[in-house]
């Protein structure tokens, strides 16, 4: 049966596979030279962009950039991979990416070429240059420009709020008021989601620290203690993060009682049915809200953590910065298409568009009113960045949140970072 | 579907029908059907574990947006929708990419059946000399690296060749699949008797007349195995390919999907509407050739 079944098999196969492969492997290889020489004349850059719900934005912007120009053609790139990218020695040539800690190694390594001398870099709110070197810098360069910023705080069901009769709070007491009279309503007043441990870092852990901490001090005199961190140095986890995550674990009982076991995308969707007064997201939940209920009415306040209404911040990531690699050959094209991306009336449709804070002197107040209610703490600088963005990523600190939001006694958690912390030190 | 069920039977029927005649052994095989209870079960847990994936993921396909995230994954679509087939064919570029995937995983098919039927020829054939022994343990020790160990290195390397495209993503599959493919087929040639070469040189054949015109027809259903794993591994692959190309507009389908997936964002109905034009072309290569996969993996393991 074989012999019979194979003979005519391989006499077809090879012949065709063979001239088949050799077609395409023709076309592959004439696709990857025509790449890199591109229309006579223009320069081609490619222009990295990875956030999918902006690609169709920024392609109609490469289409009307086009056409303001003919020397310079982008070529967007959404799926290359950075580090693979810079091991090659080819990264983009205009990166615009989230600023967060994927990119401290580009940073701080020098990959990133200096961009002080282009007037955007002016413009740039002076309030937003001490988040971009909390994350990552490199002495005496200005390695990025902030394109947009996010800002995140308690996310409120404005019409649970307004039938229940209860105002935003500004302190820690009247927060619990208005948890109780949720309770007692039969409302859960937070919806948590334990499961994914990101959030609880996001929420619970950044904006209880951030609410009673100035983050960014803490952290500088931290490092300034090298691997001395315990309970006897001057700044610690268990000393100075005691309180905020003791508070944490008093908010963890306003929660629905299945939240170790909801994940982000239950949490969205109970929140946009209404299950919950009150959400410990940023406003890329938003969209998501959409999705379920397009006409839902979300406003967002800081969360208090103490009785003082001064201590009010919101938390605050640079969400995508523009750079332009040192090793790009193509910096002045680049520079050419960062200008264009810069001028405020692109800019701010996109930072419009898209939930964000514009990072410029001049950008303009936002009118979302789910994020109205962060404008007056964005204007006075009333921000902090994450304290689980600058804890290094080699230390589980959602994994640690998360054990405290699920009823851990917060020292040893603590202590536990501490040591995390110095034996961290330690090594580098 | 036919063929799996012709294929499986007759085996085991082949061993029962003697054994009929023998008085000790009906009673055996009415209890091994009537209590053969766990085995059915284990066979049912098995079929549901892919059923049930797959009828999720053909539901979600055909969901909107708004049901897609409301949490009920065993809804049936109401109303049926197919704008995530739209979106996830423009935004992956399907016909581009597709067409791309399929480049790659015919290269790495091709390559790697005629690259590993030339080793394993060469190596069965001088089995005596310790220079083609040692080479069989040497390309079988590839099967212990794994590509995320050389991962930088070769992209490294194929930068400094100009091989960031897909031509060396198919060349590295061929590579990581030689090891186990000759390991395959050397194990198959062994069955194949040596007579058959010698009648073939009395008669004035060539070496490479032997191979071409003898022992590789007869290969076939080997090579149908090792195509299939081939193919298998190259188009779901998915580091290789992003961490190679440096184009984007040259690369793979699985890579292109990851957009669909960000922590702050789930769009169910068009990552799964992608994940299955992306499953189709496996699925039905696998249901043509599951007969060659399953006769080649026996043929080779007995001698």
């Amino acid at each position: 049966m074989h012999p019979q079944r194979s003979t005519p098999l391989p006499a077809l196969s090879r012949r065709s596979f063979l001239v088949g492969a050799g077609a395409i492997g023709a076309g592959l290889a004439l696709a990857g030279c025509a790449a890199p020489g591109g229309a006579a004349g223009a320069t081609e850059i490619s222009f990295y962009v990875s956030k999918p719900e902006v690609i169709g934005y920024f392609d109609t912007l490469i289409a009307e950039f086009h056409k303001t120009q003919s020397t310079v053609r982008v070529i967007r790139d959404s799926t290359s991979n950075m580090s693979a990218d810079f091991v090659r020695n080819r990264p983009p040539d205009l990166g615009c990416w989230n600023y967060n800690f994927s990119m401290v190694q580009f940073v701080e390594r020098g990959a990133l070429s200096d961009l002080s001398d282009i007037s955007e870099a002016d413009r740039i709110n002076p309030d937003i240059k001490p988040l971009l070197a909390a994350t990552a810098d490199y002495p005496g360069r200005t390695s990025v420009i902030p394109y947009s910023l996010t800002a995140a705080s308690v996310l409120y069901n404005r019409d649970l709020f307004e039938q229940y009769g209860v105002a935003v709070p500004t302190t820690w007491d009247e927060l619990v008021r208005v948890c109780e009279v949720f309770l007692a309503a039969g409302i859960s007043p937070f919806f948590n989601t334990y499961k994914d441990t990101w959030t609880v870092a996001q929420g619970l852990f950044d904006y209880t620290v951030g609410g009673m901490l100035d983050v960014s001090a803490f952290f500088t005199k931290l490092k300034t203690e090298g691997t001395a961190v315990d309970a006897r140095s001057a700044v610690s986890f268990q000393k100075d993060f005691e309180e905020p995550m003791t508070r944490l674990g008093e908010l963890a009982k306003y929660a629905n009682s299945n939240a170790a076991s909801r994940g982000y995308g239950d949490g969205n969707l109970a929140f946009a049915q209404g299950k919950a007064a009150m959400y410990l997201q940023g406003p890329w939940a938003l969209n998501e809200f959409a999705k379920t209920n397009p006409a839902m009415k979300v406003g967002t306040f800081p969360l208090p953590v103490t009785n003082d209404p001064g201590d009010l911040k919101v938390r605050v990531n640079v969400d995508l910065a523009l750079w332009i690699p040192e090793v790009s050959t193509k910096k002045d094209a680049a520079r050419q298409f960062l200008s264009f991306l810069m001028q405020p009336e692109i800019q701010n449709k996109y930072n419009a568009d898209n939930n964000a804070f514009g990072t410029t002197k001049d950008a303009p107040p936002t009118t979302n009113p789910a994020l109205v209610g962060m404008q007056q703490y964005y204007d006075d600088a009333a921000f902090y960045l994450g304290a689980s963005q600058l804890i290094p990523s080699g230390i589980p600190v959602a994994n640690y949140a998360q054990s405290i939001a699920l009823g851990s006694s917060p020292i040893p958690v603590l202590k536990q970072i501490d040591g995390d912390w110095a034996r961290l030190a330690l090594r580098s | 579907m036919t063929s799996q069920i012709s294929l499986a039977p007759p085996s085991t029927g082949g061993e029962r029908t003697p054994v009929n005649g023998d008085s000790a052994h009906p009673r055996a095989r009415t209890r091994g059907e009537r209590f053969n209870w766990p085995v059915t079960i284990a066979l049912l847990v098995c079929t549901l574990a892919v059923l049930i994936p797959l009828y999720v993921t053909l539901t979600m396909a055909f969901k909107t947006t708004a049901q897609a995230v409301d949490g009920n994954a065993f809804s049936l679509p109401a109303p049926f929708s197919v704008d995530g087939f739209v979106q996830a064919w423009t935004l992956t570029d399907f016909p581009r990419s597709f067409a791309i995937s399929i480049g790659v995983s015919v290269i790495s098919v091709v390559g790697t059946i005629i690259l590993s039927a030339f080793a394993a020829f060469a190596i069965s054939r001088n089995w005596n000399r310790r220079f083609f022994r040692w080479s069989f343990y040497y390309l079988l020790a590839a099967i212990f690296l794994p590509f995320p160990v050389l991962a930088l290195s070769q992209v490294k390397l194929t930068g400094l060749l100009h091989l960031d495209n897909p031509i060396g993503v198919a060349i590295l599959h061929i590579t990581f699949q030689l090891g186990f493919s000759v390991l395959l087929f050397t194990a198959f040639l062994r069955s194949i008797p040596e007579e058959l070469e010698e009648s073939a040189r009395l008669d004035g054949a060539s070496t490479a007349q032997v191979f071409w015109q003898l022992i590789f027809p007869l290969l076939a259903p080997m090579s149908a195995t090792v195509g299939i794993f081939a193919f298998l591994a190259s188009w779901n692959d998915f580091v290789m390919p992003s961490l190679i190309t440096s184009n984007p507009a040259l690369q793979t389908l699985p890579v292109l999907q990851q957009i669909f997936q960000t922590q702050f964002s789930n769009n169910y109905n068009v990552s799964f509407a992608s994940y299955l034009m992306a499953m189709a072309p496996a699925i039905i290569v696998y249901l043509f050739t599951q007969r060659w996969v399953m006769s080649g993996v026996t043929q080779g393991a007995i001698k």
